[in-house]
């Protein structure tokens, strides 16, 4: 039964998709996910702003998933310098920093969760 | 419905709204209660990460305040370098965009059973899931002389609100040449560094403007937080104001005269001109009452999600709790909110878990333009949380890197505060 209505919400979406993408574009900021990158950017906001404000902290919203990995990497590594971002980098396995880099890479300035 | 991952509910009910059937599915539906008692950092985190999203949770928050102050920060206010006005959050977007019922009473009595909260103000709240976050409560009693009253001559000012106005005020009628005493209390209690932390910013004040007064710290303890990088700011900014008395040299704290403005040791009797006493501590309000707290006076909990282990759909989180390795810190409660909503998001809604994260730092000032800072993981391990990466300042480093911290520290209140009040 649960499936059958996720499918059919699939379907309903692919067809809106089809036919009004911008309404679809719109739509990540009105409901939020609560998948995995979704949750491990939450431990990100506790310094970070996801709403791409920055008052002392870089904003880490809307970058090439593949900088932040490498950023991430470099912190990992200890080839980039920082006491906070080496221990994140550090206790996050390679999977949840492209989970995380993926989500932080489509939000955008003003749409944040929820 | 159950069943229905989060995401799969948001792709519907996103779809809905947009073919117009959003009214029947929103009433077809009864959601889920979550009740959140506490709006401090804990309190007001879990309620808005339960909140956001598809809107499944109907979330209530309990708290009594019309507005929070933070008590991380609040030296700098005793200092002279922030407003008190600069410390405090109200609830006002939380309820307005988050959708959060924001009730500002307090609860009573829990009904574990029947699943309610008796607030004082008569009313009484259902609950699927509950939360508590209601940070610390003083054993006063403890130490002979100490009670609630004494809070008004020899403040706390660990509960931050006009505890911390009256130590201020104190601080700035003080004369020049008095000293100033700081009772620590012994472990765990909240904020480790803090009451160092307190001296530290109090000595900036007074080498500006009471340049003569002194500053005594009474420990209940031998050793404290960051021991080394205190002591070493110390001798280098305010060279012979502050000492420190560790519980070994004192025999420890036995009573206190509030008339007289005094502090009684083992071996001898403090007289100072302003007392900050900071008791001893345990869970906050309802914790006993409620049978969360075990002997040692703070709740026992489930590692991943926060459960208490005493009493069942019953979450604590923040400083309140039993928490292995874990300091009392507001970074904690944070970090422990969003691990706690994840896991009741899943238990009441069946949206996805995955291996929680926990993260700590706290920014220590040691002047206007040195701060410290440690950066520590924990991993749930064994039942318990344990230390799985630390790194901290260090003796020695530059006056730039320090100013760095700072900076660090600023943005990151701004940020900080934002993420927990929205």
């Amino acid at each position: 039964m649960t499936q059958t209505i996720a499918n059919g919400a699939r379907r309903i979406i692919a067809l809106l998709m089809a036919t009004s993408p911008f309404v679809f574009v719109a739509y990540p900021g009105a409901v939020a996910e609560n998948n995995r990158g979704a949750q491990l950017a939450a431990m990100c906001a506790s310094c970070h702003r996801l709403d791409g404000r920055d008052e002392g902290i870089p904003t880490i919203i809307g970058l090439d998933p593949k900088k932040l990995i490498e950023t991430m990497e470099a912190f990992r590594s200890g080839k980039r310098v920082s006491q906070i971002m080496n221990v994140v980098a550090r206790s996050l396995s390679t999977e949840e920093i492209a989970a995380l880099a993926e989500y932080l890479a489509v939000q955008q300035r003003g749409s944040e969760r929820p | 419905m159950n069943c229905w991952t989060r995401r799969q509910f948001g792709y519907l009910a996103g779809a809905a709204c947009l073919t117009g059937l959003a009214p029947r599915v929103a009433r077809s539906q009864a959601k889920s209660r979550v009740v959140v008692i506490g709006g401090g950092i804990g309190g007001a985190t879990v309620a808005r990460y339960l909140a956001a999203g598809a809107g499944m949770i109907e979330v209530t928050l309990v708290e009594p305040k019309l507005r929070y102050a933070t008590c991380f920060f609040s030296s700098l206010y005793l200092a002279g370098m922030r407003s008190f006005e600069s410390l405090t959050h109200g609830y006002e977007t939380l309820a307005q965009r988050y959708g959060i019922n924001v009730i500002h009473d307090a609860a009573a009595t829990i009904d574990p059973v029947a699943k309610t909260v008796a607030l004082k103000g008569g009313s009484k709240l259902p609950y699927d899931r509950l939360v508590l976050a209601p940070g610390i409560a003083f054993k006063f009693g403890a130490i002979e002389g100490y009670d609630q009253a004494a809070t008004e001559i020899m403040p706390h000012a660990w509960i931050a609100g006009p505890q911390t106005e009256l130590l201020r005020r104190q601080l700035e009628s003080m004369e020049d040449g008095g000293l100033f005493l700081i009772v620590a209390p012994p472990n765990p209690f909240r904020c480790p560094p803090g009451p160092y932390e307190r001296a530290s910013l109090v000595a900036y004040y007074f080498k500006q403007f009471k340049p003569k007064s002194k500053i005594l710290i009474l420990d209940a303890k031998d050793s404290f937080f960051e021991q080394e990088l205190f002591q070493d700011a110390w001798a280098r900014h305010y060279p012979g104001m502050i000492e420190w008395l560790p519980r070994q040299f004192t025999g420890g704290i036995k009573s206190v005269d509030v008339k007289r403005l005094s502090v009684e040791t083992v071996g001898e009797t403090f007289k100072a001109a302003v007392v900050n006493f900071i008791p001893p501590q345990m869970a906050g309000e309802l914790t006993q009452q409620a049978g969360l707290a075990d002997q040692s006076g703070w709740c026992p909990i489930e590692p991943t999600s926060f459960e208490s282990k005493l009493q069942p759909g019953i979450h604590i989180i923040g400083d309140a709790i039993n928490s292995g390795e874990m300091p009392k810190s507001a970074f904690l409660a944070n970090s422990q909110a969003k691990v706690c909503a994840f896991a009741i998001a899943a238990a009441l809604t069946g949206s996805d878990r995955f291996a929680p994260h926990l993260f700590n730092t706290c920014f220590t000032f040691l002047a206007a333009d040195d701060a410290v800072s440690d950066a520590i993981a924990f991993e749930p391990t064994e039942g318990t949380i344990k230390i799985s990466e630390i790194l901290i300042s260090q003796v020695g480093e530059d006056a730039e890197r320090r100013r760095q911290v700072v900076q660090a520290a600023n943005g990151w209140y701004a940020a900080f505060t934002h993420d927990v009040f929205g």
